[in-house]
């Protein structure tokens, strides 16, 4: 009860370290989930309107890809991004940066495989639907994208969840650095380890609020958009 | 006019299209009859350009101006009008055509509905409404009244029938109910896996057929 009661004083009483520690794990969470759904989003239209030879092996391969360890993203990115790796020279490794790029990597196919499996199901009907009264291929490409808008948002959802609660690969790369690289996630990690609980309750409870603030914007996007 | 030569599709090696030859007249209505999974739908589709033949070839000398209504028409997630006017050009007259042509299905009252909140039967008057909102060369639908009820089936059989009286088109379509196939077609082509087993005039196909098939499959029907 006592650590209770101290997790809600540092929260009330906005510690300068809590501070910045949500302000870094919004920028990267934001940045990369943004980055992901630029990505994400039209590669899986892509994939899930069209029918090409490989798509069996691609849907596969993005499959594999949406359950990436991220302890292995982190180790990927780790050596490219270290002193000896392709991408050294530009010296991103422990840096917010280098945090962003890793979630990237693991979010980016969460993304592209949840919108190629909403597409995969509504565009075979709009395809014929839109055929059948003349539309050219971009429009119908342009109204598949519409009528998925919904689950679209959910998708990116799913990718900023996942941003916001990764640990494993964020702290290879980032480093855990006090006032740079430390997220709520790692530093919940490091607190908890050295018996800091009141610390690590305080984080626990933003990021539970943040993820539940989230989700009550999506739901509400998502209730107005239907019922429209 | 439009001709099919030599066409064969196949799903998972088992055809389920098998067309040495087969003609259709400009001008004229016909009926694809024949039970669940002999053709009917890949036959449309087929004409419709949405489906590749594994062999054979689709000449259409009317290649303009078509109109394809699918089994389960799309409806898109805004007005049940734009729903219509996406099938037509822009211009001034666009909203004019669209409603006309929602007026003729009974659909009127429905205009600033949701398409996706329509029924099925709804959804299926207002997909026809888009394809006849203009004139076309070819008309192609699929059961197009298979979840209408009586009123609406009567509305778009006298819709479809005025509609390609006007435009003088070519119209193929696909039904379950010889009945249906006996209002709207002058001609009509019974097809079993995949085969055309029969072809005539309507009303001599379905009182007397010739092939076993076709009286078999007739026999369950009142006509």
């Amino acid at each position: 009860m006592q650590t209770l009661l101290e997790a809600f004083r540092l929260l009330l009483g906005a510690d300068p370290e809590l501070r910045q520690i949500i302000a870094v794990t919004m920028q990267m969470s934001l940045l990369s989930t943004g980055i992901s759904a630029l990505l994400g989003i039209p590669l899986g239209v892509l994939i899930g309107a069209n029918d090409f030879k490989a798509k069996r092996l691609v849907n596969r391969l993005l499959h594999t890809l949406m359950g990436l360890p991220p302890v292995v993203a982190g180790l990927i990115v780790f050596l490219l991004l270290s002193r000896s790796g392709p991408l050294g020279t530009f010296k991103l490794l422990y840096s917010v940066t280098a945090m962003v790029i890793a979630q990237v990597v693991l979010i980016t196919p969460i993304i592209t495989g949840l919108t190629a499996n909403v597409v995969s199901i509504k565009a075979p009907l709009i395809r014929e639907t839109a055929a059948g009264i003349g539309l050219s291929p971009f429009r119908r490409m342009l109204y598949t994208i519409y009528e998925c808008r919904v689950p679209f948002v959910s998708n990116i959802l799913a990718g900023f969840g996942r941003a916001i609660a990764e640990v494993g690969a964020v702290q290879m790369v980032g480093g855990n650095v006090q006032f740079k690289t430390r997220i709520m996630t790692t530093a919940i990690m490091m607190q908890t380890n050295m018996g800091h609980f009141e610390f690590a309750i305080a984080l626990g409870i933003v990021l539970l609020l943040i993820s539940f603030l989230v989700n009550s914007l999506v739901g509400r996007i998502q209730e107005k958009t239907l019922s429209a | 006019m439009i001709e099919l030569k030599d066409i064969l599709i196949q799903y998972d090696q088992r055809s389920v299209l098998d067309i040495p030859s087969l003609r259709f007249e400009k001008g004229k209505r016909y009926g694809l009859i024949g039970e669940n999974g002999s053709g009917k739908t890949t036959l449309l589709r087929l004409l419709a350009g949405t489906l590749t033949p594994d062999q054979g070839s689709v000449v259409k000398l009317t290649p303009n101006g078509m109109g394809y209504m699918p089994q389960h028409p799309y409806a898109f997630s805004f007005s049940v009008l734009r729903n219509v006017e996406m099938a037509l050009d822009k211009s001034e007259v666009r909203r004019k055509q669209a409603l006309a042509a929602l007026e003729k299905v009974g659909m009127g009252q429905f205009v600033n509905a949701r398409g996706d909140k329509l029924s099925g039967g709804e959804a299926q008057r207002m997909a026809c409404a888009r394809i006849i909102a203009k004139p076309r060369q070819l008309i192609l639908l699929d059961e197009p009244t298979s979840s209408t009820d009586i009123k609406g089936m009567d509305l778009v059989e006298q819709t479809i029938l005025d509609y390609a009286a006007q435009c003088g088109c070519t119209l193929i379509f696909s039904t379950h109910s010889p009945a249906q196939a006996l209002r709207l077609a002058e001609e009509v082509i019974f097809l079993h896996q995949g085969k055309i087993v029969e072809q005539g005039p309507a009303e001599k196909l379905l009182n007397q057929p010739a092939s076993e098939q076709a009286r078999l499959f007739l026999q369950h029907w009142q006509l």
